[in-house]
């Protein structure tokens, strides 16, 4: 009985190829029956993400990585270059790989949290299709318990290592819960829709969009159930919003000092925090002279959160220490026994 | 034990300020401050009922008494609207206040060693200096949130986020409408302490009474402005510092 773990990911495959290993919900169901009438598997997990392709497999007789990986390719179609395509790991490396999978210390976006949704459900999946026994399954559940330990007792995920998250977590700290807060996107790139999408599921409930092209802010509004509001209009908005979001193509400052001068007495003087990650930039810097207004360009957003990644590598080498104490500790079959 | 209550709550707010700052640095404020906080809280009150006692009133006679009764009022405001607002930082920023008073309170010759029994009370006179005092705790209070916000005011417009202060600091918004609604409750106790001050038996219009007046009357147009037309956060936090600062010194001159 062998534990193996044989996959590939955003680090040893470009997309296109990655994108052929990728599978849907179906493609996962079907993919993981095969799995388990494949000659000499015993029980098998499938985890397919954007970034990773992963096959958790209990191997019997004399099967072993390589005889998984042709399976995976025969299943697959793939005919290509298999050098450095594929991971695999045995025993209790391939248990601690997983831990660290579910930890998101294997993500692109390190410490990301949505990995930890992503493998719990490979699991339920192969849990309620039979295919997993006693050795996936208490090493899934080990894993969950020392992802979580790792996500709780390190700084693996604090701090935003996106601009649109640093966005999120400046606005945070003016005004704590973003609940109930309006928000205002001048511009309908992606950008905005990013940023805006981001305060959105920290609880802003309100949305205003604005662009040059009316078209395209009916659009993106539609697209995160906001309100498109013409390009001459957006200066009467801004007495009811908290945050302004600002991501034009202008050559020019969009937005000036007057603009906000001119509703600081109908705003009683709350706090209001602008967001320019435009380039060329989209507000006047003197905005921020202004006492209430918190402006951030996207140099400060870009610096926060390279520091924020920085604090997490950082603690890379404490969530190891956990893995290996958790595993040490756990009494799993075909890993430490 | 006497005055040891007072070392005893000196002490348990110094390790609230010791552990307090500790959490700051690992950028988790949590509850640490507040647990110490409520300990020195209950040892003021020890401290209190021993002076009380020995004065047969309200302990507010000398400056031990003036500077321990502010300790409790401070403390006592942090323990109430500390939790409310989830301010548990302010904690570690009120530490060095009452500390600061509370060694005064500890300096000899500070406290009466041998104070006169009141044979009578006049209970205008008791509720005037009680809650005066009282006012000024709450009105501490609201300085040091007015002076927490100025420093992440300036974090914050500067782009200095580096540290645990700035992670572990309330929001901008939590800190404005906590120093508006401390300085509320301040401004209310203190109408009743100024209200009292002019029921006193044979209360004129003393130098005392005239410049608790004029602050009732400063903090009055502060909140008005404050709550009616509106006022940046930065001039809300200068104006209750520097109104708290302003008039301590000159009650402290009379």
């Amino acid at each position: 009985m062998k534990l193996v773990c044989v996959g590939l990911n955003h680090e040893t495959a470009p997309i296109e190829v990655r994108e052929k290993f990728a599978l849907t919900e179906q493609g996962l169901d079907r993919e993981t029956r095969a799995l388990l009438e494949a000659e000499d598997v015993g029980e098998g997990v499938v985890l397919s993400t954007c970034n990773r392709t992963e096959y958790y497999a209990v191997l019997n007789g004399k099967g072993d990585v390589k005889t998984l990986e042709e399976w995976i390719c025969t299943q697959r179609a793939f005919s290509g270059s298999l050098e450095g395509l594929f991971y695999y790991y045995e025993a209790r490396a391939a248990a601690e790989h997983l831990c660290r999978v579910a930890s998101g210390m294997n993500s692109m976006v390190l410490g990301e949290t949505e990995i930890f949704g992503q493998v719990k459900k490979a699991y339920q999946r192969s849990l309620e299709r039979g295919a997993t026994k006693i050795v996936l399954n208490k090493l899934f559940q080990r894993a969950f318990g020392v992802g979580k330990k790792v996500r709780t007792q390190t700084g693996i995920q604090e701090g935003a290592t996106s601009v649109a998250g640093a966005s999120v977590e400046l606005a945070e700290k003016v005004f704590g819960r973003l609940n109930g807060s309006t928000v205002m996107v001048i511009g309908a790139g992606e950008m905005s829709r990013q940023t805006a999408q981001a305060l959105q599921s920290r609880g802003a409930s309100s949305v205003i969009v604005t662009n040059r092209s009316f078209d395209r802010a009916v659009d993106l509004a539609g697209e995160i159930g906001g309100t498109a509001v013409p390009f001459d209009g957006w200066e009467e908005e801004l007495e009811h919003v908290d945050v302004v979001i600002a991501a034009t193509g202008a050559p020019h400052f969009v937005v000036k000092p007057r603009h906000i001068e001119a509703v600081r007495r109908k705003r009683k003087f709350r706090p209001l925090i602008m967001v320019d990650i435009a380039v060329p930039r989209d507000i006047d810097p003197r905005v921020g002279e202004i006492e209430e207004v918190y402006l951030y360009d996207i140099d400060t957003l870009q610096e926060m959160a390279d520091q924020a990644r920085k604090r997490r590598e950082k603690q890379l080498l404490l969530c190891e220490d956990i893995i290996r104490e958790e595993i040490d500790k756990a009494s799993l079959p075909a890993v430490n026994e | 034990m006497g005055i040891g209550w007072l070392v005893i709550a000196t002490l348990l707010a110094s390790a609230g300020g010791v552990f307090g700052w500790l959490s700051i640095r690992k950028g988790d404020p949590g509850r640490a401050a507040f647990v110490w906080m409520l300990g020195a809280f209950a040892a003021q009150l020890m401290a209190l009922g021993w002076r009380g006692a020995l004065r047969g009133q309200c302990p507010l006679n000398d400056v031990g008494e003036i500077c321990l009764f502010l300790a409790w009022s401070m403390t006592f405001f942090y323990l109430v609207t500390g939790t409310t607002y989830r301010l548990s930082l302010l904690g570690t920023f009120t530490v060095p206040l009452v500390i600061v008073l509370q060694v005064i309170a500890l300096v000899p010759g500070a406290f009466d060693e041998s104070p006169v029994r009141a044979e009578a009370v006049d209970a205008w006179r008791e509720f005037h200096a009680a809650f005066s005092v009282l006012s000024y705790g709450a009105l501490a209070l609201a300085a040091v949130a007015g002076f927490m916000f100025l420093v992440l005011n300036h974090r914050l417009k500067s782009h200095h986020f580096k540290g645990g202060l700035v992670h572990g600091m309330p929001s901008v918004h939590r800190l404005v409408t906590a120093m508006g609604r401390i300085t509320l409750v301040g401004w209310l106790v203190l109408t009743i302490g100024v209200v009292s001050g002019m029921k006193m038996e044979g209360a004129g219009m003393d130098g005392h009474l005239l410049v608790a007046t004029a602050t009732w009357v400063l903090y009055a147009v502060l909140l008005g402005i404050y709550f009616v037309r509106g006022l940046p956060g930065r001039q809300l936090a200068w104006g209750v510092l520097i109104l708290f600062v302003v008039s301590l010194l000159v009650f402290a001159k009379l």
